[in-house]
């Protein structure tokens, strides 16, 4: 599996049609990307019309300059880093200076099977809901981006200590999370369903 | 992506890395295209201040190569009441190649500088809109090449990248310099004309 659904190469030829201002190239290049780039905002915002605020700037941004893109650089990691700046920038102005943040107590590591492994997605999609908008995206660009502590510090402003805190307590709140949301173990879901038919 | 030092259990982490990459990919709706397709469209049909920016970049050309020399030290402070300019040097990439290293010194110090003196022109030059515009657009150019130094692999990409961000600068420069020379001809005009009239 591709360790992020951005790494997408653009062919050469799309790329100097859309610098010459080709709107068919310029879309092509649009769609591509669109669902990598609305997903990574959706899950690092929790608002589909934030979400979509940011992507639509986020392409504009990009597809006005890319005249100016050198090649030098993969696209796609130009793209994806206009996005989280984008979709950070829209966490600071809503939410001020201040992220919120989870507390201490919630990195305690639990050695019971991790119940992600069996969550259906929307259950785990609900508890990535849940979770404060700065430790879902720090868990996000860590895990499914594979940004690295020092990355995701640069940023957002922070440590690297606070990036790798967020993963744990984040990691550890889901958990709790799915757990409290969903049946653990098949034995479980039998006795429910006898329950529910006695 | 390097240097990921994970703080749970491996396999707990690729689990969850798993699980949340295997979370449905989703589309912003509505399209966003038709909206992206207009608003590139309009952005590309000339405007003003397109004809009017080669012809402050010409006519201030003289600012740009000497002012900058001109009135600061490299350490000198920017004047008081200065704001920030938009764009701030970037750190110089670490891991350089040791002949390239004393050009990157030489364009980061010269990026400073300039910077500086941007910064000063601003806090005494008043800006009309045709400049203001040219001078958002130069400064967005600037935004995309910090993006791009910032996925430079190293000083064989970033070299270029510096060369382009210093030119811009000159660039700016020349637009901030522009500015204030004609602002200081008109006072000049003004205290003439008072004192004719007295």
């Amino acid at each position: 599996m591709s360790a992020t659904s951005f790494q997408i190469d653009i062919a050469e030829t799309t790329l100097a049609r859309a610098r010459r201002g080709d709107l068919r190239a310029l879309e092509q290049i649009y769609r591509t990307f669109e669902r990598p780039a609305y997903t990574l905002a959706l899950r690092m915002l929790g608002n589909v019309e934030t979400a979509r605020e940011v992507v639509h700037d986020a392409m504009l941004h990009l597809l006005e300059r890319i005249g100016q893109f050198r090649g030098d650089a993969p696209f796609w990691g130009w793209l994806r880093q206009i996005v989280v700046n984008e979709a950070l920038m829209k966490l600071r102005r809503e939410r001020g200076v201040q992220f919120e943040e989870l507390p201490d107590d919630d990195d305690t590591p639990s050695t019971d099977p991790a119940p992600w492994a069996l969550a259906e997605a929307r259950h785990l999609e609900r508890a990535l809901d849940r979770l404060p908008a700065l430790t879902r995206s720090v868990l996000w660009l860590y895990h499914v981006e594979e940004y690295t502590h020092q990355e995701i510090a640069e940023m957002t402003g922070k440590s690297v200590s606070f990036s790798k805190s967020q993963v744990a307590r984040g990691s550890t709140r889901l958990r709790n999370l799915l757990e409290s949301d969903t049946p653990r173990y098949p034995q479980e879901v039998a006795s429910c369903m006898t329950a529910t038919a006695s | 992506m390097h240097d990921r030092d994970g703080i749970m259990n491996p396999d707990t982490e690729r689990g969850l890395a798993a699980a949340l990459r295997a979370l449905p990919q989703e589309a912003p709706q509505p399209d966003l295209w038709p909206d992206l397709a207009r608003a590139l469209s309009q952005r590309r049909q000339p405007s003003r201040w397109r004809y009017a920016l080669p012809a402050a970049l010409a006519a201030g050309i003289a600012l740009a190569v000497l002012a900058p020399r001109w009135p600061l030290e490299p350490n000198a402070a920017p004047a008081p009441g200065a704001p920030a300019v938009a764009a701030v040097t970037p750190a110089v990439p670490t891991a350089q190649k040791p002949d390239d290293s004393a050009e990157l010194d030489v364009l980061h110090q010269r990026s400073q500088s300039l910077e500086r003196w941007i910064a000063a022109f601003t806090a005494n030059a008043p800006q009309d809109s045709r400049d203001l515009m040219a001078a958002v657009e130069v400064e967005d150019l600037i935004g995309l090449v910090d993006v791009q130094l910032d996925a430079a692999r190293g000083d064989g990409d970033a070299l270029p990248l510096w060369r382009q961000r210093v030119a811009l600068l000159q660039d700016l420069a020349t637009i901030r310099g522009n500015a204030f020379a004609v602002a200081a001809n008109d006072a000049g005009a003004t205290r003439a004309s008072s004192q004719m009239l007295n």
